[in-house]
């Protein structure tokens, strides 16, 4: 029988095969069947197009890593930097030209390993770009090593027994650094991730989405299409956005809560 | 007027104003006409030893290095200066404070440290300070009242400087300090009228432009502003700071913004996403800094992003010696990195150099697309030259970029194959020409291709590139009798100067020796630099590092070994030092 992250992967599958939006480049993404950064790569692309931001006044920076290829999947200008460095890069595009509308997207390896170190400066800059951090908990491209966000006991061939390091929270990490805009969301839910980063582009400042997604070749472990669907689930009804303490509480004691998590237009209170 | 070469040391104390004192001597014999060339040292703690030297060389024809002796020693602090002793020329002359402010036994003193035959003037600086202005504070302004009395500086020359430095801090500070200097000449001409040196009467007539003091820091400051510089990125290292100090204020008066970033890394990576959209940025740093930055560099490389990146060099390896001159950067800046990342790399010689080249370096980084690496050290950052205000002339400012044209829209070819190399280039913002820029090897559109024709067709696309840039770059410069030369020397960077000196002294002395300045040290002028080896029977190649690194780069164009005078020291090879080696060469020569 199927199960329902199995009816999930095909639903992002045919998403991903359908060429009927036109954010979309001729280029084939190099994504494996049922990953779930197709989820994402649709999200964004009806999040541009909706918001209508000319494709040429978008540009879209990548580090090293399966999500770093992204641009060329994508009809904006794009810049490939490398492993880590999407962040100061993309600083740099958006103060030279700040007429531009600026995504930096990345894995957990660039945006928390081998960059985490830019992550807190450019929140704390609050320099007004878009931060889409594709959370799997593993190093896909080098095809299976942890993450810093692997859970502890990720069984993987450079942690045979398991890994033993706690993982990093990436959105706990975004609100201590002072990010003017956070969210967590769920590559499964194109949709959401739409909504969600339409909302981040309209906001003035640093905007961070940490968006959960499996490995379908890599995790058979944790973060899989099956876990995911299980685990992840809306904020509550009743959540302030606003409220920065009550995105801490909600963070510390949900993992798996995902939405629109706070806001801010005045970050320096 | 009769010739005259004075090195002037001012020594002191950290507190004792001998930076302020050095500098005003720089600036009133510059008013005079004469050329200056000064460069300070300090320690790299902030205390430290406390040490504060200025050396100043002054002379009437064109000065380009400091040189190895001292003629004329201001102590501000005995202690301190007698690590100066060694230094003192025959015959030298040494202004002391004979009733200090804080006490030295008499076995201490200069006084009683110096060679026979040193000239010495000692004066209660203090005392003097005190009684003329109600404050010690100004005995350095004093000492340098006893300076331009015995040797016949005009004290008009002095008024102005120090009315030009101190006018802004309020009337009282000024008078203060006026008051100081002129109890220290009055008390000199009283008390040393028998022994009085006018050499510096009367004074040269400064002619053509307007001349200033500048840094070689400064100077790059006033070029990337001259350039319509839009960004600084940065991260705080010795001794390229000044540069991004001196932005920090200026860079908001002309419209543009300076961010300290968390460290070289991101400062490099911001400026090669303003150059990406179109925007001019830089960032200076020196060796260790240069060392984060050097994958990105290849990333510019790769993805044809221009940047401008200044090495002010010092000291090294790892953290070294920070406050140290050094030329050991230049095969980092030529190929470090990863792979086959040919650039661009320039290094000035003086400070107009350093204005001039660092405007330049902006417009073959957006012809060529590619990063230029100026590369300077600590010994031409921070020595001051009086030199004509620089300024841009129109070619210097023009634009180089080469932009796409309208017939290739919608089928836009970022990295397309050309003859020169040069691809158009489109900014974003352009509809039609959308790309995507990748440290990945690419097809002409941009897309990562992996085949073997591919890489070795796009690596020899940006490797023709680069060869065709030494057309817009500086050529060599040589300075040399007709005919064969027992002995050439070839220099690069701040030893530029000791070279020419050097080559000069050996020449009145009937030698036959030439001189070669490269200043493009990737890519360079093979030919021109071969033709010169071809005619020299022995090459002479002073660097400041331990490796010879310029040698390794060029010394396969001789037909025999280079000879190497490598100087890992971390402080300037002084023109005599290498009169001294070319002298020893041509008599090794004629055995």
């Amino acid at each position: 029988m199927k199960t329902a992250g199995w009816v999930l992967a095909e639903k992002v599958q045919r998403i991903a095969e359908s060429k009927t939006f036109e954010v979309r480049s001729d280029e084939l993404p190099t994504w494996c069947p049922g990953c779930g950064y197709f989820g994402i790569h649709h999200g964004l692309n009806m999040c541009i197009r909706r918001l209508g931001v000319p494709l040429h006044m978008v540009v879209t920076v990548s580090g090293i890593g399966c999500a770093g290829r992204y641009p060329f999947f994508s009809e904006t200008y794009g810049l490939h930097t490398l492993h880590g460095r999407a962040l100061p890069v993309a600083t740099g595009v958006k103060l030279a030209h700040p007429d531009l509308t600026v995504y930096a997207v990345g894995g957990d390896g660039d945006g928390l390993a081998i960059g985490g170190g830019h992550f807190a400066h450019v929140a704390r800059r609050n320099v007004d770009i878009n931060f889409l951090l594709f959370d799997n908990s593993i190093y896909g491209l080098t095809k299976g090593q942890p993450s810093p966000s692997s859970p502890v006991g990720t069984k993987t061939k450079a942690s045979p027994m398991g890994t033993v390091d706690k993982p990093l929270n990436a959105t706990l990490l975004a609100l201590t650094y002072g990010a003017s805009f956070v969210a967590r969301l769920f590559a499964g839910d194109p949709n959401t991730i739409t909504e969600s980063l339409m909302e981040g582009t309209r906001h003035r400042g640093f905007s961070f989405f940490h968006i959960y997604t499996t490995c379908v070749t890599f995790d058979k472990q944790f973060k899989t299409w099956d876990n995911l669907k299980k685990w992840v689930h809306p904020l509550p009804d009743d959540h302030d956005p606003t409220d920065r303490r009550q995105a801490f509480d909600q963070v510390l004691e949900d993992d798996f809560s995902v939405g629109v998590l706070f806001k801010t237009e005045n970050p320096e209170s | 007027m009769s010739k005259v070469d004075v090195t002037v040391e001012v020594c002191g104390m950290a507190g004792d104003g001998t930076i302020a004192a050095g500098g005003l001597l720089n600036e009133a014999m510059s008013e005079g006409g004469f050329s200056v060339l000064g460069f300070d040292s300090y320690p790299a703690e902030i205390r430290g030893f406390g040490r504060c030297v200025t050396r100043s060389r002054i002379g009437t024809n064109e000065i380009l290095a400091l040189d190895e002796w001292t003629h004329v020693l201001i102590s501000l602090d005995d202690a301190q200066s007698r690590s100066r002793i060694p230094g003192l020329a025959e015959n030298s002359s040494v202004f002391f404070d004979n009733n200090p402010p804080v006490y030295v036994r008499e076995r201490d003193s200069l006084a009683a440290r110096v060679e026979p035959g040193t000239a010495l003037y000692g004066m209660p600086l203090a005392d003097l300070a005190a009684r003329a202005a109600g404050t010690e504070r100004g005995r350095n302004m004093t000492a340098l009242g006893g300076f331009a009395a015995v040797f016949g500086v005009p004290e008009e020359l002095f008024h102005k400087v120090i009315t030009r430095k101190f006018q802004p801090k309020g009337a009282k500070i000024l008078e203060a300090n006026l008051h100081s200097f002129q109890a220290g000449y009055e008390y000199a001409l009283e008390h040393f009228s028998d022994r009085i040196r006018p050499i510096f009467r009367p004074p040269a007539k400064p002619e053509g432009r307007e001349k200033v003091m500048l840094s070689g820091n400064l100077a790059i400051g006033r070029a990337a502003i001259d350039a319509g510089l839009k960004l600084y990125f940065g991260y705080p290292i010795t001794p390229a700071t000044p540069i991004m100090e001196y932005l920090a204020a200026k860079l908001p008066e002309t419209g543009g913004r300076l961010v300290q970033m968390e460290d070289e890394i991101a400062s490099i990576g911001a400026v090669l996403g303003s150059f990406y959209a179109g925007k001019r940025a830089m960032t200076a740093t020196s060796g260790p800094g240069f060392a984060l930055m050097t994958e990105l560099i290849t990333h510019g490389v790769m993805a044809e992003i221009p940047a401008v990146i200044l090495n002010a060099q010092r000291g090294g390896p790892a953290t070294g010696l920070p406050t140290k001159t050094e030329q050991s950067d230049l095969h980092a800046a030529v190929f470090g990195g990863p792979g086959d990342s040919c650039r661009i790399v320039i290094a000035p010689t003086n400070v107009a150099e350093c204005y001039h080249y660092t405007l330049k370096s902006f417009q073959l980084a957006e012809k060529y697309q590619t990063p230029v690496i100026v590369l300077t050290d600590f010994y031409l950052d921070n020595r001051v030259e009086n030199l004509s205000v620089p300024r841009a002339g129109s070619e210097e400012t023009a634009d180089w970029n080469i932009y796409p044209d309208e017939s290739s829209k919608g089928d836009y070819k970022r990295y397309a194959l050309t003859e020169s190399g040069i691809s158009p280039r489109s900014i974003p913002g352009a509809d039609g020409f959308s790309f995507s820029a990748t440290g990945l090897e690419h097809v002409e559109k941009g897309t990562p291709s992996y085949s073997p024709e591919n890489h070795m067709q796009m690596s020899e696309k940006r490797h023709r590139k680069i060869r065709n840039a030494l057309a817009d770059l500086p050529a060599p410069m040589e300075s040399s009798p007709e005919g064969d030369l027992e002995v050439g020397v070839i220099g690069w960077g701040s030893t530029v100067g000791s070279v020419l000196e050097a080559v000069h002294s050996a020449r009145e002395r009937g030698h036959r020796v030439g001189a070669l300045k490269i200043t493009s040290l990737f890519p360079f002028h093979e030919g021109v630099i071969r033709d010169f080896m071809a005619k020299c029977r022995e090459i002479l190649i002073p660097e400041l590092n331990f490796e010879g690194q310029l040698a390794n780069l060029i010394g396969y164009l001789h037909t025999k070994d280079v000879v190497r005078f490598n100087r890992a020291t971390g402080v300037p090879i002084a023109p005599s030092t290498i009169l001294r080696e070319i002298e020893a060469l041509i008599q090794a020569g004629g055995r």
